[in-house]
């Protein structure tokens, strides 16, 4: 698929444009959401992304890694993107400063099916960093609210602190967004549930013929979150998956991130179930 | 020379001291002449000028993990298979800059590479490595996506094809059906007899080339031999692939088969295999910044998957295993490339099985998982 | 410990009918089971049973939620999980391998809950095999959710070892 960014500026196909920083906001330990704007007005004036897609984020001298975009696409102009510090170049991200400047290319990948899923009831489960490109999906969803019938996150995290975007939980909960969390750990002060994602699904009487799952997370969580999913009987073709792997051209050229026969950030990293099926379980693919 | 006109198809004789005369012609058009010789005991390709920096008199003897050349000083120029050299390095270089970032006034900007791509003439090039050409094609050129470099290489080069009559010990195009003769994609094509060369014309530009020289018709007799020892050819393989089209099948439904584990054990992941083969395509890319520290290189370099890097995963590694990353060489190979690209990804040339130093042959891997699989009742 | 307060039958019956295992039982085995069924309150903060206490009650939880710490010398009360409506908790007591309680069980929001009577409901288990199997069966499914639960946790999935010097 055509990233809107390369049909008008194929130039931009291997050499990044740029981008001027215009925050770093700290979320939780060890994350940061970076806010960019594109220097070049025509090139802003055409980005579009829609949620599940990330860009390549470039640092001459360091490189360029995968970074979701987490942000509102109907504010394609300021395009955040959540990081987490794993390497050289998210660490490097993160230590970045408002003014500076930092090499985009994107958007690439397939997005989460929106489009498909109107009338239906989302059932979007995130773990970690992973919900970080399930948030364009909620800003969609608070737009769009009567596209959609019963939308609930279940959403959980290693401890409290580690939990994303705590601030905005009220405002999604205020356009009927129930909200299920959880940690593996606690501390002294949560109240909440104790344990893992996927037993959130207890708590819930999904209807298979009318329920799509978004999931996003740890790959563990991910395939017992597909167990839960189907044990109340949703069928594959309703669960969607975001994997990740190491990329690094991000337009399916170098060969690093198949997953299989796919390329994720070609053929995903949004996959419906039933395609990964056959692989999901193989050991070390 | 002759006053007829050369038409598409055609197939003409050439004595072979004029095949100097079209190296010349090319390199007057702006062509850099490249073919065979031999260098450090092993056949690679590079710079030629005449008919007399070709192998001419060698043979090689290959087998899994072994390559050693013999001059027994016959006549034939175009007598040696590939060696561990492959035609994808002019198309895919080794290493390539992408674009620079130039420091200036306080911050950074891009600036394009400043060679432009060559124009290559080909001279020698084995069906199974025109082949190899072709599956490469699909990767970098696509409608979505395409590389800049390989095309700008790819529009201008001039292939001179050879046919293989004389086929190596780890070959087997055959069974794949990608030689021992080019069927189409070269502009001219070569078939080496006693006192001629068999010229056919592949292309337009082929034919403008070739119009010129002083070729005659090429006679039935002429026709004939190379036909008989095309077909001799194809019966004298050094291996053999049964049943490829089943191998796709085969491969993803048995990805947990314990052969993989047996394959393991031998298999140093050095990455030969990758480097050697003609297809394929991984790469990396890399940051060189000067000392000054006002510029920064973003090379393309080659990668494997043999290799644990292209794996790691933030702080993990998605296939930590030798049997892992093997699998996932021999598996895209075989299976997921006919699923991404509409073919297999292997040409036969055999090179991975010469060139691996645990003598690792993919024609009894494959041939084993394929007869296994198929005795416990899978497919 | 709080006495549990006696409750009348249909109260107990009504609550009861609001767990989905229970729905499914036959007459017989539901009527045995409400016997020895009673309704408890917890407020918040309120432990229920601590480490050590004998196995008295194997309970229901209807409304709230209910915290499982232990507690370690030097780290103090560690929470390991939490029941949340309809979960099982203290089912150890049913099973005849362990006496005391392993954990300490805390409401963390007002809680309400069924309170079966430990001893009673393994004496009618006896019995009656066939409510004996009903009853262990719901229990098996219980300790190997809660299994799950537990090596997922263990997994922790979410570290991310990060080496110095490593690209993304």
């Amino acid at each position: 698929m055509h990233s809107t960014l390369a049909t008008a500026h194929p130039e931009t196909l291997l050499a990044p444009l740029w981008a001027e920083v215009l925050d770093v906001q700290p979320e939780t330990p060890g994350i940061a959401t970076l806010t960019v704007r594109l220097e070049d007005a025509s090139a802003r004036a055409c980005y579009r992304f829609r949620p599940g897609q990330f860009n390549m984020l470039s640092l001459p001298g360091i490189g360029e890694a995968a970074i979701s975009v987490s942000s509102d696409p109907d504010e394609p102009e300021r395009i955040r993107h959540t990081v987490r510090a794993v390497g050289n170049v998210s660490r490097a991200l993160m230590r970045l400063q408002p003014g500076d400047r930092v090499g985009l290319r994107g958007p690439f990948g397939t997005p989460w099916p929106l489009d498909h899923c109107r009338g239906q009831d989302l059932l979007i489960v995130a773990g970690g960093i992973g919900l970080a490109p399930l948030r364009p999906v909620i800003y969609h969803v608070l737009h769009h609210r009567d596209d959609f019938g019963k939308v609930i996150v279940l959403y959980g995290a290693r401890t409290p602190k580690d939990l994303l975007y705590t601030a905005e939980y009220d405002t999604w909960r205020a356009h009927d967004i129930r909200i299920l969390l959880t940690v593996d750990r606690a501390d002294p002060d949560w109240t909440g549930t104790v344990g893992v994602v996927p037993m959130l699904f207890y708590r819930l009487r999904p209807d298979p013929k009318r329920t799509v799952v978004f999931s996003c997370g740890p790959e563990i969580m991910m395939r017992f979150v597909v167990h839960e999913s189907m044990a109340r009987r949703i069928p594959p073709e309703r669960m969607y998956l975001s994997l990740e792997r190491n990329m690094k051209c991000g337009q399916g050229l170098c060969g690093h991130c198949q997953f299989g026969p796919f390329f994720i950030c070609r053929d995903g990293p949004v996959f419906r179930f039933d395609a990964l099926a056959p692989f999901f379980n193989v050991e070390d693919l | 020379m002759t006053e007829q006109n050369l038409t598409l198809g055609a197939t003409v004789a050439l004595s072979k001291p004029h095949l100097n005369d079209l190296l010349q012609s090319l390199r007057a058009h702006g062509y850099q002449t490249h073919g065979p010789q031999v260098r450090d005991g092993a056949l690679i390709y590079g710079p030629i000028t005449t008919l007399d920096d070709l192998p001419q008199g060698y043979i090689s003897h290959q087998d899994a993990g072994r390559y050693r050349l013999e001059h027994t000083g016959h006549p034939y120029y175009f007598a040696l298979t590939p060696g561990p050299d492959t035609w994808k390095r002019y198309l895919f270089p080794r290493r390539r800059a992408l674009f620079h970032f130039q420091h200036h006034q306080g911050t950074w900007e891009t600036a394009p590479p400043h060679d432009p791509p060559p124009r290559y003439a080909l001279l020698g090039v084995r069906p199974c490595e025109l082949a190899a050409i072709q599956i490469q094609d699909q990767v970098f050129l696509r409608a979505d996506f395409t590389d800049p470099y390989y095309r700008g290489v790819r529009e201008n080069l001039f292939i001179i094809a050879v046919n293989c009559l004389r086929p190596g010990d780890t070959c087997f195009c055959a069974s794949l059906e990608t030689g021992p003769e080019a069927r189409e994609g070269y502009d001219l094509l070569l078939t080496e007899l006693d006192d001629v060369f068999l010229v056919s014309v592949g292309s337009e530009i082929g034919r403008q080339h070739l119009q010129p020289l002083p070729w005659e018709p090429a006679s039935a007799f002429h026709l004939n031999q190379a036909r008989r020892q095309l077909d001799a050819a194809r019966q004298r393989m050094g291996r053999t692939l049964p049943d490829p089209q089943h191998l796709p099948e085969t491969l993803l439904a048995n990805l947990e088969h314990p052969h993989w584990d047996d394959i393991a054990q031998r298999c140093l992941s050095c990455g030969n295999c990758t480097q050697v083969c003609p297809t394929c395509f991984c790469w990396d890319v890399q940051d060189e910044i000067t000392l000054a520290g006002d510029r920064v290189t973003r090379f393309r370099v080659w990668d494997s998957c043999l290799s644990p890097q292209l794996s790691y995963l933030a702080g993990g590694n998605a296939r930590p295993s030798i049997r892992a990353r093997y699998r996932q060489w021999l598996t895209h190979k075989f299976a997921s490339w006919e699923r991404q690209f509409g073919t297999l990804g292997c040409v036969g040339c055999g090179r991975c099985i010469t060139w691996c130093p645990a003598g690792i042959d993919i024609t009894v891997e494959l041939a084993t998982l394929r007869t296994q699989a198929l005795h416990a009742g899978g497919v | 410990m709080a006495s549990p307060p006696s409750a009348s039958p249909s109260a107990v019956e009504q609550a009861l009918q609001t767990i989905p295992w229970f729905q499914r039982l036959q007459p017989s085995h539901f009527a045995s089971l409400a016997q020895i069924a009673t309704l408890r309150d917890a407020q918040a903060n309120e432990v229920l049973f601590r480490e050590g206490d004998p196995e008295d009650y194997l309970y229901i939880l209807l409304t709230g939620r209910v915290a499982l710490e232990i507690n370690v010398p030097g780290r103090g009360r560690t929470r390991l999980m939490t029941a949340e409506p309809l979960d099982v908790i203290g089912w150890s007591s049913v099973t005849p391998v362990v006496r005391r309680r392993t954990a300490t069980a805390v409401a963390v929001l007002p809680s309400s809950l069924i309170a079966l009577d430990a001893p009673a409901l393994l004496q009618r288990c006896e019995e009656n095999p066939s409510l004996g199997y009903v009853v262990m069966r719901r229990l098996a499914n219980v300790v190997a959710q809660r299994l799950l639960v537990t090596r997922l946790q263990l997994l922790d999935m979410y570290a991310h070892p990060s080496k110095e010097g490593c690209d993304d």
